[in-house]
C-alpha cells in the first residue's frame, strides 16, 4: 500500500517549490526595492513547508488505519453531489436543491429512501422559512420566482 | 476596583434582553453540540459564525452567543460520557473512567447533575481567576514591541501542538500552510499581487471562514462516509430519578475547587488546553484522595475532578486569547476568527480599545454557566433524547447548516467550491494525523506576524539579529523552542496514560 505520508509529502513538497518560486518572481513594487519587501516571508515559509514535506517524504509515520480505497467512488459520489448542489442552487431554487442534497446524502449513509427524502424536505423547508420570513434573507427561490 | 466597574458595565451589557436571549439560545446549542459524538466543540462554534454574521449581530452579541456556545459545548461532552461511554469531545474522555460505571450502577441521574455542579464549579473558579489576571497580562503586554510580538506568534505556534502532540513536524508543515495560505491576496503595504492569478476573487484573500467551515464541518462529513460507521451506539444506559444527598454535594465540593485550579492553570499555559486539564485534575484527585476512593469504579469525584479540571481550563484559554491574541485551542482560535472577523485586532489592545466587549464576553461566561447549570440540571432528559439522532440524519443537515451559512454571507459558488476544497484538504489531512488547528491560526495570524517581522526589519535596516535582541524576546524563544522539544519527551509518556478512546 502507498504511505499517505510520502504521497502527502510529495505533492507538498512539489507546492512549496512552486510557492518559492512564485515569490521568487512577483513584479517589482512601486515603492522600489526593500530589505524585506513582500518576498521575504513567502520565501521563508517555502523553506518551512518544503524542509517538513522533505522530511515526511523520507521518514514517514507508519499509519494505524489507512485509507479505505473501497471508499474512495463512495468519496467521489458525496463530493460530486455538493459541487452540483452548489451550482444547481440558483437555477433550482434552494428548496428543491437542498432537499435533494440532504436527501441523497442521508441515503449514502445508509437511511431508508423514504426517511431520506422526508429528512431533506422538511430541513430545506424549515431552514428556507426561517432564513426568508425570520430574518428577512433571500434566498434563492429558482423557478417558481413571481 | 477598576476591574470591577468594568465587570458591571459589561453584565449592563450581558443583561440586556436580546443578549440574555442569545446567551441561553447559545448555552442550549452549545451542550448540544458538545453531547452529540461526532460534532466536537470546534465545529460547532465553526458552523455557528457565518450564522451569527447572517444574523446582522453586533460584535458584543455574537460573542456573546458564541462564548456561551463554547461553554455549553463543555458542559455537554460529559452527557455522552456517561450514557454511552463516548466522549462527546476529547477533554470528556477522562469523564468516561467513573462516570460510566456510575451510570450503570443505576445513578446515571446523580452522575449527570453531580458533573453539572462541578462543571459549574470549575468554570467559575476559572472565570474569577480570568477577571484577575487577563487585564495584568493585558497591561505587561502592552510594553511588547514588535520583535517580541514575532516570537510570542511563533511561541503560539510552538506550543499550540501541545504536549500531548504526537509530530511536531507536522504541526510545524500545518503552520507553514496556513501562513502561506494568508500570504495570497495582495499586500497591505506594497499593493503587491501575491499568489492571486488575476482572479478577482482572491485579491483580498482567502476568507479564514470559508476555510474554517470546509475544514472542520464538511471533512467530518467526508469522514464519516469513509468509516461508513452505520449502526448508532443505542443509550443502554436508563436514566433514573434524581436522588441527590447534600452529603454527596459536600463530597465533591473541595474536588471540584482544585480540579477548577488545576483546569484554569492547564488552560492559561500555552499549549495545555483542556484535555491537559481534566488529565491532570483526575490524576492527582486520585492520589489525594488515595485508599479511601474507588476510582474507576464509579466514584463521584472521579466525575467531578475531570470536569471541573476541563471547564476551568476552557475558561483559563481565554486568557492568552484575550490577552496576547494567541489561543490555545481549537475552539478558541475558532472565537478568534470571530473576533478578527469584525475588525477588532485581538492582543492587550482590546482591553483599552475594545473594553466594552471584552468585559461582556466575561460577564457571559459568567452568566453563561449559570444559565448553563440550570439547563443542565433539570432539562437532562431533553439532551439525553437528543443524543439518540444518529449521525446519518446529523451530518447532512450539520452540511446544509454549513452551506447555508457561508452562502448568505457571500452569495458566491466561489467561496462555497473553496469551502468543499478545503473540506477535501481536511479530510485528507485528517487521515494523515496532521492537524487542522496550526492551519487555521496560520491564516489567522499570518498577517499580523508578517507585518511585525517587516516592521522589526525596517526600524533596524534588515538586521535579522535584532529579532532576539531584548532579554523578553530571548525568553519568548526559549519557551517556544522548550514547546517544540517536550512533546517528543513527555508526549510517549502521556499518552501511554491517558485511557484509549473508544471511536
Amino acid at each position: 500500500m502507498i504511505n499517505l505520508d510520502r504521497m502527502l509529502g510529495l505533492v507538498l513538497l512539489t507546492l512549496a517549490v512552486a510557492y518559492g518560486w512564485g515569490a521568487f518572481n512577483f513584479p517589482v513594487a512601486f515603492a522600489g526595492p526593500e530589505s524585506v519587501g513582500p518576498a521575504t516571508f513567502p520565501k521563508i515559509l517555502a523553506f518551512i513547508v518544503g524542509i517538513c514535506s522533505l522530511y515526511m517524504l523520507i521518514k514517514p509515520d507508519s499509519m494505524e488505519e489507512g485509507f479505505e480505497f473501497k471508499a474512495l467512488p463512495e468519496l467521489l459520489l458525496v463530493l460530486a453531489v455538493l459541487v452540483l448542489y452548489v451550482f444547481l442552487m440558483e437555477p433550482l431554487g434552494f428548496i428543491l436543491s437542498t432537499a435533494l442534497m440532504v436527501a441523497t446524502l442521508c441515503w449514502r449513509m445508509g437511511v431508508k429512501p423514504s426517511y431520506a427524502g422526508m429528512t431533506g424536505i422538511v430541513s430545506s423547508t424549515l431552514v428556507f422559512l426561517l432564513f426568508h420570513f425570520g430574518l428577512a434573507l433571500p434566498l434563492p427561490i429558482g423557478p417558481w420566482e413571481l | 476596583m477598576e476591574t470591577l466597574s468594568f465587570l458591571m458595565d459589561g453584565f449592563s451589557t450581558a443583561l440586556s434582553l436580546e443578549n440574555f436571549l442569545y446567551a441561553l439560545l447559545g448555552c442550549f446549542i452549545g451542550t448540544l453540540i458538545g453531547a452529540l459524538p461526532g460534532l466536537g466543540p470546534a465545529n460547532g462554534v465553526a458552523i455557528m459564525i457565518p450564522l451569527a454574521f447572517t444574523l446582522g449581530l453586533p460584535p458584543e452579541t455574537a460573542l456573546i452567543m458564541l462564548t456561551s456556545v463554547y461553554a455549553g459545548a463543555m458542559y455537554g461532552g460529559r452527557i455522552s460520557s456517561i450514557l454511552l461511554n463516548i466522549p462527546g469531545d476529547e477533554p470528556a474522555m477522562m469523564t468516561c473512567l467513573d462516570g460510566y460505571p456510575m451510570a450503570r450502577q443505576g445513578k446515571a441521574a446523580e452522575a449527570l447533575a453531580l458533573s453539572a455542579l462541578a462543571s459549574f464549579i470549575g468554570s467559575l473558579v476559572a472565570t474569577i481567576g480570568l477577571i484577575f489576571l487577563a487585564p495584568i497580562l493585558a497591561r505587561f503586554a502592552l510594553s511588547f514591541g514588535a520583535a517580541e510580538y514575532f516570537a510570542l506568534f511563533v511561541l503560539a505556534f510552538a506550543t499550540l501542538g501541545g504536549v500531548t502532540g504526537k509530530n511536531p513536524v507536522k504541526s510545524a508543515l500545518a503552520a507553514g500552510i496556513g501562513l502561506s495560505i494568508a500570504t495570497v491576496g495582495i499586500d497591505i503595504s506594497t499593493g503587491t499581487q501575491r499568489y492571486t492569478f488575476n482572479v478577482l476573487e482572491l485579491f483580498e484573500g482567502i476568507d479564514f471562514i470559508v476555510a474554517i467551515v470546509g475544514l472542520f464541518a464538511v471533512s467530518e462529513l467526508l469522514l464519516f462516509i469513509e468509516a461508513h460507521r452505520g449502526s448508532t451506539p443505542r443509550s443502554e444506559v436508563k436514566m433514573n430519578p434524581l436522588r441527590l444527598s447534600f452529603a454527596s454535594v459536600l463530597q465533591i465540593l473541595p474536588t471540584s475547587l482544585r480540579g477548577g485550579v488545576l483546569g484554569f492553570i492547564a488552560g492559561v499555559l500555552p499549549g495545555a488546553g483542556a484535555s491537559l486539564g481534566s488529565f491532570v485534575s483526575y490524576t492527582l484527585e486520585k492520589r489525594i484522595v488515595g485508599s479511601k476512593g474507588y476510582f474507576g469504579e464509579g466514584d463521584p469525584r472521579g466525575i467531578a475532578a475531570p470536569e471541573a479540571g476541563n471547564n476551568g481550563a476552557a475558561s483559563g484559554a481565554l486568557v492568552p486569547m484575550l490577552t496576547l491574541g494567541i489561543p490555545g485551542s481549537a475552539t478558541t482560535a475558532v472565537l478568534l476568527a470571530m473576533l478578527v472577523s469584525f475588525n477588532i485586532t485581538p492582543g492587550p489592545l482590546m482591553f483599552t480599545q475594545n473594553a466594552d466587549i471584552v468585559w461582556s464576553v466575561i460577564a457571559a461566561l459568567l452568566l453563561g454557566n449559570i444559565l448553563l447549570l440550570l439547563l443542565n440540571i433539570p432539562l437532562v432528559g431533553i439532551f439525553v433524547h437528543l443524543l439518540s439522532i444518529p449521525p446519518r440524519y446529523l451530518l447532512p443537515i450539520v452540511t446544509m447548516v454549513a452551506f447555508v451559512g457561508i452562502y448568505a454571507i457571500s452569495r458566491s459558488a466561489f467561496d462555497l467550491c473553496f469551502m468543499i476544497a478545503f473540506g477535501v484538504m481536511g479530510f485528507i489531512f485528517r487521515k494523515a494525523e496532521i492537524p487542522l488547528v496550526p492551519i487555521i491560526l496560520g491564516m489567522l495570524l499570518g498577517p499580523e506576524m508578517e507585518k511585525n517581522l517587516r516592521h522589526v526589519m525596517q526600524i533596524h535596516d534588515g538586521d535579522w539579529t535584532m529579532l532576539w535582541n531584548s532579554g523578553l524576546s530571548i525568553g519568548l524563544w526559549c519557551i517556544a523552542l522548550a514547546g517544540l522539544i517536550l512533546p517528543v519527551i513527555i508526549g510517549p509518556i502521556l499518552r501511554r496514560r491517558t485511557p484509549q478512546v473508544k471511536s
